[in-house]
């Protein structure tokens, strides 16, 4: 019974390894999303709320919109946040 | 042992689950994910594995950055604002908003009577509650944010209780904004200063009421962002608005900016 016990004490434990760099991945990946969404409103585009982010490069964003608009969302050479219109 | 096996294979199974859960959630959302990875050359991939289903947490954040959240926080702060250090921001006020527009001043104005009662009271969460009582026209220096972030400099020499240096290192620092969206505010906080410089060299197109509502704007959009998450940054900003607007309403105190 005790090895039973330790067995699925340590398969417990295996799981949350697991699972923690998953959950870690979806909290900076709201919070990314969350911040381009903010961009996009300043910039007083509609969009609603960001549904997907692509990473084309750094600070370079292909950006799904709920709305279902769409937009390159990126830091220009002169560090303006630029926010183009895609189709 | 047949348990055994059962229950790591379930364990195992649940973890895979955690990791695979977005994906799922992102097909039923067709629109999004093909457009994207058609634009994109590199999107292909990223899309599918990026369009994950934190939609819960978004429909929440996402009009808290939009509007409704605006509205709120503007009233209920600017009010707060006056109470609290009408005879800090009054003396500044007064003699630059003169010209310009008569809104800020009129709010503050009407806020002076009640000063006397109101200092003790105040007590800011910034310390600077005894300076402001020794001088009136240095108290308007409750805390500066937002904008002038880039005029620190000069303006802490002249307003010794408004420490922009601070609030601007508490602006960069928060957290209760994404990294592209204090970069976004800055541009437009770099725009709203050329429109400033613009219009003391007579090349603006803009006129001052025109530069106080873009001012006002951009105060709105810093405080819709901050009073979720940081409401003591916040309240900072509202407490300083009208002094930075005074630095920025003065040609001379502009100009002594240096930004």
């Amino acid at each position: 019974m005790n090895r039973r016990i330790r067995t699925f004490a340590y398969s417990l434990l295996f799981a949350g390894v697991l699972a923690t760099p998953s959950f870690a991945q979806q909290q900076d990946e709201a919070a990314l999303k969350k911040d381009l969404t903010a961009v996009i409103a300043l910039q007083g585009l509609p969009c609603g709320q960001v549904v997907a982010v692509a990473e084309k490069a750094e600070s370079d964003y292909a950006v799904s919109c709920k709305d279902g608009n769409l937009y390159r969302v990126y830091l220009n050479s002169a560090g303006r946040v630029v926010v183009e219109k895609r189709k | 042992m047949r348990v055994l096996v059962v229950v790591l294979s379930l364990t195992i199974y649940a973890a895979g689950c955690a990791q695979k859960a977005p994906p799922q959630s992102p097909q039923p959302v067709p629109p999004a994910t093909p457009e994207a990875s058609g634009t994109s050359k590199t999107a292909p991939a990223k899309p599918a594995t990026t369009a994950t289903s934190q939609t819960e947490d978004k429909d929440k954040s996402a009009p808290q950055a939009a509007k409704p959240a605006t509205p709120a926080t503007a009233k209920p702060a600017i009010p707060a604002t006056a109470s609290t250090k009408p005879a800090e921001s009054a003396p500044p006020t007064k003699p630059v908003a003169s010209a310009p527009a008569a809104k800020p001043p009129a709010s503050s104005t009407t806020a002076k009577p009640a000063p006397a009662p109101a200092k003790p009271a105040p007590s800011t969460a910034t310390a600077k509650p005894a300076p402001p009582a020794a001088t009136k026209p240095a108290a308007p220096a409750p805390t500066a944010t937002a904008k002038p972030p880039v005029a620190t400099k000069p303006a802490a020499p002249s307003n010794p209780t408004l420490d922009l240096t601070e609030l601007k290192d508490q602006l960069k620092s928060t957290k209760a904004i994404g990294l592209m969206t204090k970069l976004t505010l800055k541009n437009q906080v770099d725009d709203l200063l050329d429109g400033f410089r613009d219009h003391y060299a007579g090349k603006g197109k803009s006129s001052i009421s025109q530069l106080r509502q873009s001012y006002d704007m951009l105060m709105m959009k810093v405080l819709s962002l901050l009073q979720d998450k940081d409401q003591k940054l916040a309240s900072d900003i509202v407490a300083s608005r009208e002094v930075i607007w005074g630095l920025l309403a003065d040609p001379k105190k502009f100009a002594a900016l240096d930004v």
